[in-house]
């Protein structure tokens, strides 16, 4: 198969389930193309917004359309990390002898969706930090790979934060990308009504396989990068840390934290797919602009100062990709120098 | 994998483009740097002769070629000239990526179909020009330099001043034709033609006979008629008079309790000190300019002043207060509000003593040892006394408030009756009785200490964001009072 052919498969692909999504979520196009690219880039998603607005319904559909294992997990203060990886049971075989065997938890499945997870204790959420990075579980000492691919769709609700343990950054820093879900506009909730309150229910196609999606995987990470697009990455990242030397002002003034270099990563990875799915073969400046605040976003932490001011962390890294942007056009311009 | 023939063109057409633009660049550059020894050497023309026509006019091409050969000699990176092509076609960085990929022994497959891609939007795109013309900030003004050579060289030779030296004897004009004609410079004369030019003329050359006031007329080469005055000679000094006067004064001096305290009205004005320190930091300055360091020295000052009992520690609390903020505008308003309070202070205290003539501790009691005939108003807290509740002696006629406070909880109050207004302070709340009683707070002059803790403490606190505002209002009510 040539590489037209096969870049071709991947825009097909990924048009697919964005049409099967859409069949069902009413909303933003970019939240759609935001989870697959998570899903494409090998990452897991955190979907946050208000109750209602169709975070669960979009990742259900999402693995309707794949060919994989599906699970969901409510997430709530007395869920212990047994329920989440498993654990072993004492059975009896035939002969009457007894033994234990391990009975894995709903974390063995390709798409989980943890549902409402600042609901749960941090000892609850810590057991899914080692199947997110390490794509495994490690139970009575024995290790024990997760299926692949393994992609855990994240949702939280900011509103009720009572009762809630809030994420903690290591947590936060293991999801590719964060999301949040805006409250529809009228056009948007009349659509939602009459989808929803038909007599007829909207079904979804399978469109991929899990095979396929590794293998999509694969060709996303052959996707070249520039020097001066990965110097450009390289910028934004280092220019949300307040104590890097060219990081502009409203960095030093409202950030506590910036970005680790899993940020740097995310930028790159969702960019070469966000470029793939557009049938483009390298990543452009643009691609990494519509992915800087979905990767990064949730990996700056504002000081006393920026939560006082009520600093808006979209507009902040907004901010500092036009700086970097800036810096970098006058850094670069040959007329010039 | 060799570069495509389709990039390599599209990235040395835009090379070309960036050498030419830099070259007119750097020429209007040269030009102007060029310029200006230009005008030099034109409004020499004098003296340098005919050949600066041709060498002023001349240097201005010749600095603009020097400029552009350096321009042109300027290369452009391979890289820079793709990512200019790719910005100015919008190709999304194809061409940067795809020659930076294309000789790398990592490539992937992939990189093949983006050499390929890149190729053919290239090889459909119409030839243009992207590099904008950026024009130097010396071309601005190069007409100004250019037109001055211009006019020089059409105008005559500007006069150069003479090497000779002026003649201001009042010599014949026979002897001053003879110098510019038949003598040259100084140096060339005879030793003894110089010196007999350069004598001094004598005194007895000058004619006193026109000075006014000369009554007799005074002989040729008297110098003595120079200090000659008739009308003072003819007048003699009335020494009878002067001791009757003078008799007079030493009284007047005998009678020192009337003097006025002139070093303590204005020597010591404590408003004057200040104020001319302000006029001194401030003068001919915009509020930006001002040291920041100075301008804090002075409100310290100010505070340290307003702690003895003046009412402007709120407004220098504030001017502080800005000034930590970076705003030296608004603490500079704060400062004036402060010394206008410290002012109207003074002013009321010169009113009351200042022109009544008198040593100080005979001015109503004096200091803090006043007696009845005292000034209630005029009260000098010392450092640490009544500017914080509880603090301070009282003298009221009910007794000491503790006393009261422990007979009963209720009686916390002091006689007399609200005036109308705004009021300065606790003290200033009252007239009667209360007004003239001695134990008060400085309410205004405290108000802003207050506040300032209110912010330290709002900050070290981590108080909740909603509920700053409510707290600053409570604060900004309480001086509104």
């Amino acid at each position: 198969m040539t590489q037209d052919a096969r870049v071709q498969e991947f825009v097909t692909a990924f048009d697919g389930l964005r049409a099967e999504g859409e069949k069902v979520i009413v909303g933003p196009r970019e939240i759609i193309t935001h989870v697959l690219v998570g899903m494409f880039a090998g990452g897991h998603v955190l979907l946050e917004g208000a109750p209602g607005l169709g975070k669960t319904l979009l990742v259900k559909t999402l693995s309707e359309c794949l060919e994989l294992s599906f699970a969901r997990i409510q997430f709530t203060p007395d869920l212990m990390p047994a329920d989440i990886i498993g654990t072993n049971i004492i059975v009896e075989d035939a002969e009457g002898r007894k033994h234990f065997q391990f009975q894995p938890g709903p974390i063995f499945a390709h798409v989980l969706l943890a549902d409402e997870i600042n609901r749960a204790t941090p000892k609850t959420q810590s057991a899914l930090l080692e199947g997110m990075q390490e794509a495994s579980v490690t139970v009575g000492g024995a290790s024990r790979p997760l299926p692949a691919p393994f992609f855990v769709l994240a949702t939280q609700n900011p509103i009720e934060m009572e009762g809630t343990y809030p994420l903690p950054e290591a947590q936060l820093d293991r999801f590719l990308l964060k999301l949040r879900v805006r409250y529809p506009a009228i056009e948007e909730l009349n659509a939602i009504i009459d989808r929803t309150t038909h007599a007829h229910p909207v079904s979804v196609e399978r469109v991929v396989s899990g095979a396929k999606v590794l293998a999509f995987r694969e060709l996303i990470r052959e996707v070249p990068v520039a020097s001066h697009v990965r110097d450009f990455a390289s910028g934004v990242v280092m220019a949300t840390h307040p104590q890097w030397g060219d990081a502009p002002e409203i960095t030093r003034r409202f950030v506590r934290y910036g970005a680790s270099p899993r940020g740097a990563q995310a930028l790159i990875l969702g960019a070469k797919v966000r470029a793939l799915s557009e049938g483009r073969y390298n990543v452009s400046i643009d691609d990494l602009k519509a992915l800087a605040a979905p990767a990064l976003r949730h990996r700056v932490i504002l000081n006393f100062e920026g939560e006082a001011e009520g600093i808006d962390v979209d507009n902040l890294v907004s901010q500092i990709v036009e700086s970097v942007e800036a810096t970098a056009t006058r850094a670069k311009e040959p007329f010039l120098r | 994998m060799a570069h495509p023939e389709t990039l390599d063109r599209l990235v040395r057409s835009v090379a070309t483009q960036v050498r030419r633009r830099r070259a007119e660049h750097h020429a209007l550059r040269g030009a102007f740097w060029a310029a200006l020894p230009a005008v030099i050497v034109m409004a020499l023309k004098g003296p340098i002769g005919p050949y600066a026509m041709v060498i002023g006019l001349a240097l201005v091409p010749l600095g603009a070629l020097v400029g552009a050969v350096w321009g042109l000699a300027r290369g452009t990176s391979q890289a820079d000239a793709a990512r200019l092509a790719d910005r100015a076609f919008a190709l999304e960085d194809r061409v940067a990526t795809a020659l930076e990929w294309a000789d790398r022994p990592d490539r992937t497959p992939l990189v093949d179909a983006l050499v390929a891609d890149a190729v053919v939007r290239v090889g459909a795109l119409s030839p243009r020009t992207i590099v904008r013309r950026i024009l130097p900030r010396e071309a601005r003004f190069l007409p100004v330099p250019v037109l001055a050579v211009i006019v020089l060289a059409l105008a005559p030779a500007v006069p150069m001043p003479s090497t000779y030296l002026p003649d201001f004897t009042p010599g014949g004009e026979e002897e001053e034709k003879e110098a510019r004609t038949g003598a040259g410079p100084l140096e060339q004369r005879s030793p003894r033609e110089a010196r007999e030019r350069l004598r001094p003329p004598s005194f007895e050359e000058r004619d006193f006979a026109a000075r006014s006031g000369a009554a007799s007329a005074s002989t040729g080469g008297d110098l003595s008629a120079v200090f000659k005055d008739t009308s003072l000679s003819s007048q003699r000094p009335d020494f009878n008079s002067l001791l009757k006067k003078g008799d007079e004064r030493l009284k007047l001096l005998e009678q020192v309790d009337r003097l006025p305290d002139l070093a303590s009205d204005f020597t010591t004005s404590q408003y004057k000190m200040v104020f001319k320190k302000t006029k001194a930091l401030a003068s001919g300055m915009r509020p930006n300019d001002i040291s920041p360091s100075k301008l804090k020295e002075l409100l310290e000052e100010m505070e340290r002043l307003g702690r003895k009992g003046g009412n402007w520690t709120g407004e220098v609390g504030e001017g502080m207060e800005a000034l930590e903020g970076g705003h030296n505008d608004r603490a500079l308003e704060a400062m004036q509000k402060a010394l206008d309070k410290m002012r109207a202070q003074e002013d009321a205290q010169r009113s009351g003593k200042g022109l009544r003539g008198g040593r100080d501790n005979e001015r109503g009691g004096g200091g803090r040892d006043r007696g009845e005939g005292g000034y209630p108003d005029d009260m000098d807290f010392g450092d640490g006394e009544g500017l914080l509740p509880g603090k301070g002696k009282s003298a009221s006629p009910k007794g000491e408030a503790s006393r009261r406070l422990q007979a009963s909880p209720y009686d916390v109050g002091v006689e007399g009756e609200s005036r109308r207004g705004r009021k300065d302070g606790f003290d200033t709340n009252m007239t009667g009785r209360g007004g003239q009683m001695s134990s008060r707070l400085q309410y205004l002059g405290v108000i802003g200490q207050y506040r300032k803790m209110m912010e330290d403490a709002i900050t070290r606190e981590s108080v909740p964001r909603d509920y700053h505002s409510q707290i600053k209002d409570y604060f900004q009510a309480l001086d509104e009072r």
